[in-house]
């Protein structure tokens, strides 16, 4: 589905240059469930953006279905995540003008596909959100903006959903029920990955792995004690679906 | 149908949404647009209305060609014959009516008081150069006598009237309409008759009424090149150089006036430019959401453009609603018909009034537009 090869990642601020991502090989395939944990400042929203396409490596190789990604086009790019990336972004980042539904209809916008409307509001309701279609953000919780957030991500049926703290204004009957969704949509092929600090979604996932200083450590399914910071233990994709508890 | 229109372009209804967002800034900005299109037509038309009441007096005079002997030549003759005539009227075609002219010079009484000597003219077809006001004036011209306003004023006359002229009694057939000179003697205060009534076979003038002043001063070249036959014996007069100093004068006073105008439409775009950046830097974020989730460059490029676009084209037609309303006082106050506002040429300045305004927006749009578009999605994010 998506993976990095030997990805470095630079940054340059003033005169000095800071390598936020110092070789990650990754790999997520179709229906997997994986985690990125880790301190901050440790590169986790640096990858993120590199696997959804918002960003070019410094070095390595970004694949997308097996192609290298890294230096095409902008349109290209923003072809590709429009077709096949999904995005919850911490602060929900939701339009303020806009109501639930239209919110959830904004990334196939340009599309002229009637059926848009019809699956935004299946999707809300699917969210539980069915008697909000129409509030505004500023009328929603916290909780159902995330959930407004998370629709959005699903109305172009993506097959990689990328998700920066999908949990983290939730509260735990709340969360318990986002994760469940992205159980859901794992059993249809669709790839998630989560970068979190919230022990719950681990719960859920099929593996976790680790992100310190840079460099990518990998681990099984809520084992909680940690590898090495430094090696670059590549991640074999293979953990074949611990599945939720 | 607007409904239609948001779900048609759904740049519209983002754009429509962010501008209500922030209503008192874009009232404000769509206001600058407002005065500047108002500034452009109202001034536009004001320099219309302008020329239109200075020409309407100077129409006639302009579109006129006066043929006389040529007083300083030494083989020109002294009057204007009826072959000649002929010729003239050959040379003007039939779409100019030409109209000879006598000056007599007899006593005349308008009030049955002792006559007085009095220049007047006599002529065969004076509905060819002047207008009545009251009466008619007949195609064929054989008895009676028209008299000027300001005559007829001054003496009490009427349609109807008699005056006494050369010693017999004649009837006032129509009192003549002001403004404008035919020959040398101003309408107002002239006395025209039949050519029958005096035993004359010359003329001392031509008048020849073209259509306008451009074909004034083509007949007026015609004419000079071929009755003079290179001795002058004839002069030819024509109005064409007033009527092009006129209009020259009033083009640059309208350019003027434009410009004056296009200097509120300026302030109008800054403001404009102003109002999007404030917006590009207050929806970076959201721009960056846009950008991830797929929307190219060019959609983000339209939804800011539709927006200052909105902003135009809202303003433009506020505009443009009062500027005819200003329109209507200017030609109701300085031509006292406030419908003259709706001539074509008004139409033309109001027309182009707000293709200035939703111009001006759109420019005003393209830099704002152009840098929300090319930011990089992850930088937006990141703040
Ligand atoms: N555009 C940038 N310019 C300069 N430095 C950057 C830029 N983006 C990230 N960094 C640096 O790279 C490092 C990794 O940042 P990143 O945002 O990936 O951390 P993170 O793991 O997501 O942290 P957190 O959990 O706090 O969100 C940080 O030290 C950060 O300062
Ligand atoms: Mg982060």
């Amino acid at each position: 589905m998506i993976e990095t090869r030997d990805v470095v990642k630079r940054y340059r601020t003033g005169g000095e240059t800071l390598t936020a991502l110092k070789g990650i090989d990754f790999a997520v395939e179709p229906g997997e469930f994986v985690s990125i944990m880790g301190p901050s400042g440790s590169g986790k929203t640096t990858l993120l953006n590199l696997l959804g396409l918002l960003d070019d490596p410094s070095e390595g190789e970004v694949l997308l279905d097996g192609e290298d990604v890294t230096g095409i086009s902008d349109t290209e790019r923003t072809r590709s995540r429009k077709r096949t990336i999904g995005f919850v972004f911490q602060n929900f980042y939701l339009i303020p003008t806009l109501t639930a539904r239209e919110n959830v209809e904004i990334p196939a916008l340009f599309d002229h596909d009637p059926t848009v409307e019809e699956r935004a509001v299946d999707l809300l309701e699917r969210m539980g959100l069915g008697d909000r279609l129409d509030h505004k953000p500023d009328e929603l919780s916290g909780g159902q903006k995330q959930r407004v957030a998370i629709a959005r991500s699903l109305i172009n049926e993506p097959r990689l959903l990328l998700a920066d703290e999908p949990t983290g204004n939730l509260d735990r009957a709340t969360g318990k029920q986002i994760l469940e969704e992205f159980v859901d949509i794992t059993d249809r092929d669709v790839a998630v990955i989560a970068v979190t600090h919230d022990e719950l979604v681990n719960e859920y996932v099929d593996r976790t792995v680790e992100l310190v200083d840079g460099y990518m450590g990998e681990d099984v399914p809520t084992d909680g004690e940690h590898a090495s910071d430094s090696a670059l233990s590549a991640s074999e994709p293979g953990s074949d679906g611990g599945g939720p508890p | 149908m607007i409904d239609w229109l948001l779900k048609r372009f759904p740049a519209l209804l983002m754009a429509r949404r962010n501008i209500g967002r922030t209503k008192v800034r874009s009232v404000l900005a769509a206001l600058g647009i407002v005065i500047g299109v108002i500034a452009i037509a109202s001034l536009g038309m004001f320099g219309l209305t302008l020329r239109y009441q200075i020409t309407e007096n100077f129409d006639d005079i302009a579109n006129q060609v006066t043929v006389e002997p040529n007083r300083d030549g030494r083989q020109a003759p002294t009057a204007i014959s009826e072959r000649e005539v002929r010729d003239i009227r050959r040379i003007a075609g039939t779409s100019a009516s030409v109209v000879p002219l006598q000056q007599q010079r007899a006593p005349v009484s308008l009030d049955r008081g002792p006559p007085q000597n009095r220049f007047m003219y006599a002529v065969d077809s004076p509905a060819g150069v002047y207008e009545a006001s009251e009466g008619t004036i007949p195609e064929n011209f054989r008895s009676g006598a028209l008299v000027g306003q300001q005559l007829a004023m001054e003496y009490d006359l009427e349609p109807g009237s008699s005056i006494s002229i050369n010693g017999s009694t004649t009837r006032v057939r129509a009192i003549l309409a002001p403004g404008g000179t035919v020959g040398f003697l101003p309408t107002a205060n002239v006395v025209v008759v039949p050519t029958t009534m005096f035993q004359q076979r010359t003329y001392s003038q031509v008048i020849v009424q073209a259509e306008d002043s451009q074909a004034a001063n083509e007949t007026a070249m015609a004419l000079r090149e071929q009755l003079n036959d290179r001795r002058d014996r004839f002069t030819v007069d024509d109005n064409a150089d007033l009527a092009d100093q006129i209009g020259e004068t009033f083009q640059a006073l309208n350019l003027f006036l434009l410009g004056i105008g296009s200097i509120s439409l300026l302030v109008a775009g800054v403001s404009i430019l102003n109002v999007m950046l404030m917006s590009t830097v207050e929806r970076r974020q959201e721009i960056g959401v846009l950008r991830a989730v797929g929307f190219q460059k060019r959609d983000v490029l339209k939804i800011m453009l539709s927006e200052a676009v909105l902003l135009g084209v809202v303003g433009g037609i506020v505009g443009v609603v009062f500027s005819m309303i200003a329109g209507g006082l200017i030609n109701h106050f300085m031509l006292d018909d406030a419908l003259l506002a709706f001539r074509p040429d008004n139409f033309l300045y109001v027309g182009l009034a707000f293709a200035f305004g939703v111009g001006t927006s759109l420019l005003s749009g393209l830099y704002p537009a152009w840098k929300a578009a090319n930011e990089r999605p992850v930088d937006a994010l990141r703040s």
